[in-house]
């Protein structure tokens, strides 16, 4: 797969301060400074943030409101580039301590695409790490600087040593994609202390304990059919290790880290290089098949990256993250953050319009269901605000991969009366002390630890 | 420039209620076809009364109660031939009109329309008609069976719907399309063809027992007998219980959501369908027994629910209770986890 590099300066960047959820970074920069690449221009006291960087050499015009491709809108800082390569000193630290690994991820700015800081992953207060995962399986080659796929798999492996390292854990495992040949080919025979690994496929009830035993080895190399969706971390976690993750906890509770390929790249680069987490790699499908993996800059327009795909005529829809549950965007001018994956772009004859009816109960939403939910049930008490019989039919297990509403052939709406349903329960959650909730049952199963 | 916003997924499927009602309607034709050819103008009236009737009681209803006019989505149209399929051709004209405005009327909109409906309109019509006008309601002849040519044209077939089970082949162009699930049908038909063969096996061991056989051997042979065609098990092939299975069992929302519950449902329409068979006619016998298991489908559904994903079910936490409590040296099973 080839990778192309975004090397045309856009006219402006814009980095949005916040890049996960969490608290928003404060700027260091002001309207008139001069920034260069690799410079921190946002950081914060919390604990649940991580520090922005310049992603060009340029001058800042201005800090302001400004979209963001969440669909809100948020503080960024807008930097004119000027052609210039001048950026602050790169050192490597390949030798640091376990301890001040995480605050080192912290202030190289690594976040998780789905919208964590990975410190807060590998070292949750109050909680132990013991099994790091790199999820592979939705984004798979994350450019670099490598040569062949085996590099690219050796520098995989190294990032997730240091995840480990960071977090503290003894075992650790890269789950890749079965249908993804390149990516397995590339990992089949890696060697990690001195044995060689091959990829084994998660089947049946083989988890990772088994072929931690089979292989006898720390770190194995799994492959699982595709999964994707907004909320997947607790699904994918007992698809693994086979540890159910209580509803309203996270895998960190059940001592797992769950970490993406690019967080895992940028630590590698990070630690290596020097280099904080300014470039990523989103992947660029539009009207015809043609799918373009292209290495931008944090805070670039969608209009640049959509401009060097190449793409002329009529956009209808703007979508980032994914034609299933991304964010559909009203300007062009969104930057490309952290936790951008995917831009999709759709004709305007492309684009859906339908109208949506009562439900036929024809049970296609079942049949398609990766968690063994019933989403029509789902959708008909959000519907009728009946939040805590949605809880008794697993509401929480939903992943939000948007598969239930892409068959509906009455077209309801089920994505959204399901995350309806989860906010409203959440909402109930935070207010509500655990204890006074006799009649709802509401709250973590495992007392929040 | 603007773009569009809307919420995800922003890709669906082209499926629509329509063209499950328009297919199901074409998967229908080439049967009323040769109903037509056979029972001649009177089953064209027939066809025509109750399609027109139930389409225009739609119309009716919908626009007397000011809402959105639905005709054109092929439901009431797809209702009224199929309950025309039901009625003998030598019925007078009106009652496939009065069948059809029940089924609409009542079947339908009384219940609250589409998706709401507990009974399929087709079966409360046809319950309706068949015992207000049972004289006229009553099929001329009720098919012979024996011979494997019925299943191309049914002997003595008295409904249109039994005109020839072969030409219901599009019933199964619509499972394989995915346009109807599989799991009621398949488990409708096994159903009607396991219940004879245990019935002829427990029929000759009970004669086994009358005589005073003691011989274990004698009863063991008796196993035997599922080899042989029970004289019911025709019954499961005929036009009548076809259509059942694939086009009124089917009808989604009668049936249960769940997969388990599917299946159930498909056991419970095959025992009952056996029972009225059994002991009265299977032509009646199919429409009584789906109308019967439609009352507990959602009795099925809401008892079928599936568990948290990773939930053991009863039999494997049986056997993870056992095979917990055997040493690990005596066991050949690998797989351990942690």
């Amino acid at each position: 797969m080839e990778i192309k590099t975004l090397d045309k300066l856009p006219e402006k960047i814009i980095i949005p301060l916040r890049q996960h959820r969490g608290a928003v970074c404060e700027p260091l920069v002001k309207k008139g400074d001069r920034v260069l690449i690799g410079q921190k221009i946002g950081e914060s006291k919390e604990y649940y943030s991580s520090a922005v960087h310049s992603s060009v050499c340029g001058e800042v015009i201005a800090v302001e409101e400004s979209a963001h491709p969440d669909g809100n809108k948020a503080m960024s800082v807008v930097i004119q580039p000027e052609d210039s390569n001048e950026s602050v000193p790169f050192t490597p630290c390949k030798d640091l301590k376990p301890e001040k690994l995480a605050e080192f991820i912290k202030e190289s700015g690594i976040v998780e695409h789905y919208g964590v800081p990975t410190h807060t992953v590998l070292k949750p207060k109050g909680k132990k790490i013991d099994t790091v995962l790199i999820n592979a399986t939705s984004s798979e080659w994350i450019g670099g600087t490598f040569k062949t796929p085996k590099e690219y798999a050796s520098q995989v492996m190294d990032a997730l040593k240091l995840l480990m390292k960071a977090a503290g854990a003894k075992k650790g495992a890269i789950v890749l994609r079965d249908d993804d040949k390149e990516s397995i080919d590339a990992f089949e025979g890696i060697e990690v202390d001195k044995k060689k690994l091959r990829v084994a496929p998660l089947v049946g009830s083989r988890k990772v304990g088994y072929y931690y035993r089979e292989q006898n080895s720390d770190i194995v190399v799994l492959s699982q059919k595709r999964i994707y969706g907004k909320r997947i971390l607790n699904f994918f976690t007992y698809n693994v290790t086979g540890r159910k993750v209580k509803i309203g906890c996270d895998p960190t509770d059940v001592g797992v880290a769950v970490c993406g390929i690019k967080s895992a790249k940028a630590l590698y680069d990070a630690v290596n290089e020097g280099k904080p987490f300014f470039d990523t790699v989103v992947s660029v499908e539009g009207v015809s098949d043609k799918m373009e993996y292209i290495s931008v800059k944090i805070g670039t327009p969608f209009k640049d990256v959509i401009d060097h795909y190449g793409h002329t005529g009529d956009i209808g829809k703007i979508i980032a993250n994914g034609v299933r549950s991304g964010v559909a965007q009203y300007t062009d001018q969104v930057p490309v953050t952290k936790g951008t994956t995917r831009i999709s772009l759709q004709k305007p004859e492309e684009v859906i319009r339908d109208e949506s009816m009562e439900c036929i109960h024809c049970a296609r939403c079942v049949d398609v269901c990766p968690v063994e939910l019933i989403p029509a049930r789902l959708a008909v008490m959000a519907d009728q605000g009946r939040f805590d019989e949605c809880r008794q039919i697993h509401v929480e297990n939903c992943i939000e991969c948007g598969d239930c509403a892409a068959v509906c052939p009455s077209k309801i709406y089920i994505l959204q009366l399901i995350r309806y349903a989860k906010d409203a329960i959440e909402m109930a959650y935070s207010d509500m002390p655990a204890k006074e909730s006799s009649n709802l049952k509401l709250g973590c199963g495992c007392g929040g630890e | 420039m603007t773009y569009t916003l809307s919420a995800p997924p922003h890709k669906k499927t082209r499926l629509d209620f329509k063209t499950l009602n328009i297919s199901k309607i074409i998967a229908l034709l080439p049967l009323c076809l040769a109903a037509i050819y056979f029972f001649g103008i009177p089953a064209l009236g027939i066809i025509i009364a109750s399609v027109v009737a139930a389409v225009a009681t739609e119309f009716g209803i919908q626009t007397i109660t000011k809402k959105k006019v639905t005709i054109a989505d092929g439901h009431a149209a797809l209702v009224g031939l199929m309950l025309a399929l039901l009625i003998p051709t030598d019925a007078p004209l009106w009652i496939p009109v009065v069948g059809g405005f029940f089924a609409i009327a009542v079947g339908k909109h009384v219940f609250g329309g589409v998706g709401s409906y507990i009974f399929n309109p087709v079966l409360v019509s046809w319950v309706f008609i068949r015992s207000a006008w049972s004289a006229y309601m009553t099929p001329a002849s009720i098919p012979h069976v024996g011979q494997f040519s019925d299943l191309l044209l049914e002997n003595g077939a008295g409904l249109m719907v039994g005109v020839s089970p072969i030409l219901l082949i599009g019933g199964l162009y619509l499972i394989y399309k995915r346009y109807v699930d599989w799991r009621v049908p398949v488990a409708f038909f096994a159903t009607m063809v396991a219940l004879p063969q245990i019935m002829l096996f427990i029929s000759g061991v009970t004669a086994l027992i009358h005589e005073g056989v003691l011989n274990p051997l004698m009863y063991m042979s008796q196993l035997f007998t599922f080899l042989d065609m029970s004289p019911e098990l025709p019954y499961a092939m005929i036009g009548a219980t076809f259509f059942g299975i694939l086009f009124i069992a089917t009808d989604t929302p009668t049936s249960p959501v769940t997969k388990k519950g599917r299946i159930v449902y498909g056991i419970v329409c095959g025992v009952l369908v056996f029972i009225y068979g059994y002991f009265s006619n299977y032509v009646d016998g199919v429409f009584y027994g789906i109308f019967l298991a439609n009352c507990v489908g959602s009795y099925i559904e809401i008892n079928t629910m599936p568990a948290s994903f990773g939930t053991m079910s009863l039999p494997e936490k049986i056997y993870r209770n056992i095979m917990d409590k055997i040493p690990s040296s005596l066991k050949f099973e690998v797989i351990e986890n942690e």
